[in-house]
């Protein structure tokens, strides 16, 4: 034990000594996640931004669809121009200074009052021109909001039924809360089980490969610690750093998930009680510790750092193929949760849901141990084969 | 004398990687490296391998230290089975070879006290070896400097201080002056005559005849993996000088004359 002790104090010591390493394995990954989540739910949700559209005879009852509240700026702001100076606006679309040209039949107004069936794409139907930049956010985003108006007022003429009117009743069963649990369930697994993997590949392979690669390990097999003791100060010292990395992303994925969703934080705070956190933090500390396992497997046989990260990457793609299951499937099948990291998977994917078994949680972390025990004795075995440890 | 180091019909066969087979041009994909090496090192002695490169020295000093086994044979070490009691073995000895490296990161301060630790010395007496062995190697001033920065001469004496850091009664020391400067191959040739005067048994491996002639006490000249020579220093020279001899003795093993 006093062994163990001392192999987890020196990769500790070889890791948080090492400024570089700090701030690239457990700071930056979270801090980016987190930024770069934010800027783009700022970007998806932002709607500060007015549009501006010059229009062509100008339907009112178009217009009427983007008037501003009172006291609030409209999203849409029309500049009337004459149809003589269509082609100077395309220029200045493409100039940027303005967003779309919008270009309505004259009697729109009259058409949508009392106009007749017009087949699509038939000689004499009318047609409202939209000219905008394609490779522009803002004109296509401008763009999609008037198709999108355009098609609610044809609808509105044509109406024969409403479906889900708001006097007449329908719609989801779920509330919104569950409904955002949901999507959740079926992300959250992918990106945590990313997340660890990505925080294992970090340290690992250079703890294990990169040890062999430099002859130090050699060093350490001719003093009288056990390779079991080795072993394991290593599997557990690697475990507790990728945990961090781990913890590092997965609290930048949280805190910037509800601004990328369009939610608040506290809704997410609050969705999870004290007991599902803990669910969650033990299957994350099971899931990393059959990860290290097996990357520090992989990386005993490899020569180098550069070959340990070649054999890890196929077993990456399965973990995340396996991290993808949960958005096609879930299951609360008892004997599904004695499979390996689709256990994980399967147990995040409840506790998000808000319907996790005591039970399969307990299958799968013992199951998961049983797997970490049989991992670290192989690795164990391995320490002690010389073709593997001496294959430089 | 009381035998401190047993070799008996120790065999070792390594099995080629493809590369490694176009470079030794093996039909066989094999490589016997020792073929039935036996010899006997005692208590207080300096016992040399002396042997052209490939001779299978460094293998041998290698499965004596327990990095790897023998296929077949039996080797002791301060009276435990290399095979069988490892762990006594390696807490018996001190191993030093350019193949075990000191990571770069850390300070020869830390590394001492780390390996000290390993070996199961209390924190004081970690505090009092490393005393001693840094003022008698000069590390004192380098202490705190990462080993990356230090120069391989310094690396080399730190390396040895810490491969004796729990005061073995068998050390084992693989081509000890190899890429050493002048100075630092004398400290360390006097100070293996130092251990020797404190009843140390040194077993050394090396292709250097000088070496031979100026520490050893018994030698054994390995040839393709077999044992073609053994004795006393005296013994093996026969009157001769020790290059003379060797090259004697490596004729008539290569030529059969």
């Amino acid at each position: 034990m006093k062994n163990i002790l001392t192999i987890i104090s020196k990769e500790f010591a070889r890791f948080f000594k090492d400024r570089r390493l700090v701030l690239g394995t457990l700071l930056l990954p979270g801090l980016l996640i987190f930024l770069l989540y934010t800027l783009m739910g700022s970007v998806l949700y932002d709607d500060s931004h007015t549009y501006t559209v010059k229009a062509v005879h100008l339907s009112p009852t178009f217009a009427q669809i983007f008037a501003a509240e009172e006291g609030e700026e409209p999203s849409v702001r029309f500049e009337e121009i004459a149809a003589s100076e269509a082609e100077a606006a395309k220029e200045e679309i493409l100039a940027g200074n303005c967003d779309a040209l919008i270009v309505f039949p004259e009697d729109f107004d009259a058409i949508l009052a009392g106009g007749s069936y017009a087949p699509p794409g038939g000689e004499n139907t009318p047609n409202v021109q939209i000219w905008y930049d394609a490779s522009s956010g803002n004109s296509s985003s401008v763009y999609s909001l008037m198709r999108s108006a355009l098609d609610t007022l044809e609808d509105n003429i044509s109406n024969r039924f409403d479906v889900n009117s708001p006097a007449a009743g329908g719609g989801s069963l779920t509330s919104g809360e569950e409904a955002a649990a949901s999507f959740y369930a079926q992300l959250m697994p992918f990106l945590i089980l990313t997340l660890l993997f990505s925080g294992c590949m970090g340290v690992a392979p250079e703890s294990i490969a990169g040890e062999k690669e430099r002859g130090t390990i050699a060093t350490l097999m001719v003093t009288p610690v056990k390779r079991s003791e080795l072993v394991v100060g290593k599997v557990v010292s690697l475990s507790v750093i990728s945990a961090l990395s781990a913890i590092s992303s997965f609290i930048g994925t949280f805190l910037s998930m509800p601004k990328l969703m369009g939610g608040n934080i506290g809704d997410l705070f609050a969705a999870y009680s004290a007991w599902e956190y803990l669910a969650l933090f033990a299957v994350m500390l099971s899931a990393v510790l059959l990860i290290v396992s097996l990357i520090s497997i992989l990386s005993s046989l490899a020569k180098s750092v550069k070959e340990a990260t070649t054999y890890s990457v196929p077993l990456m793609i399965v973990v995340m193929l396996v991290g993808l299951s949960s958005m096609l499937f879930t299951t609360s099948v008892p004997a599904a949760h004695l499979i390996p990291i689709f256990n994980c998977v399967q147990v995040m994917s409840a506790i998000f849901a808000g319907n996790f078994s005591a039970v399969n949680l307990l299958i799968a972390l013992g199951s998961n141990l049983v797997y970490i025990v049989l991992l670290v004795f192989a690795l164990a075995r391995m320490f002690k084969s010389e073709r593997i440890m001496f294959n430089r | 004398m009381q035998e401190i180091i047993r070799a008996e019909d120790i065999r070792k066969t390594f099995h080629l990687s493809r590369k490694q087979r176009q470079i030794e041009r093996s039909k066989t994909g094999k490589k016997v490296a020792l073929d039935g090496l036996s010899f006997t090192a005692y208590e207080g002695e300096i016992y040399g391998l002396l042997g052209p490169n490939g001779a299978g020295k460094t293998t041998m000093l290698r499965i004596l230290s327990t990095l790897i086994s023998a296929d077949s044979g039996e080797a002791f070490v301060a009276g435990h089975s290399v095979s069988r009691e490892p762990d006594k073995v390696r807490a018996s000895i001190g191993f030093l070879t350019g193949e075990l490296k000191l990571e770069d990161f850390f300070t020869p301060d830390y590394l001492f006290g780390f390996f000290g630790r390993l070996h199961g010395l209390p924190e004081e007496g970690i505090r009092a070896r490393k005393e001693e062995l840094f003022r008698k190697f000069g590390i004192d001033a380098y202490a705190q400097v990462k080993v990356a920065d230090l120069s391989t001469g310094m690396k080399q004496k730190v390396s040895l201080v810490i491969s004796i850091i729990h005061d073995p009664s068998v050390i084992i020391f693989d081509e000890p002056t190899n890429g050493l400067d002048v100075l630092t191959a004398k400290v360390v040739t006097d100070f293996l005559l130092e251990l020797k005067g404190q009843g140390k048994s040194i077993i050394l491996s090396t292709h250097i005849f000088s070496l031979v002639e100026k520490l050893c006490d018994r030698v054994g000249v390995i040839i393709g993996g077999r044992m073609a020579a053994e004795g006393t220093l005296d013994e093996v020279r026969g009157g001769k000088s020790m290059e003379d001899a060797f090259f004697d003795i490596y004729k008539r093993e290569v030529t059969g004359k």
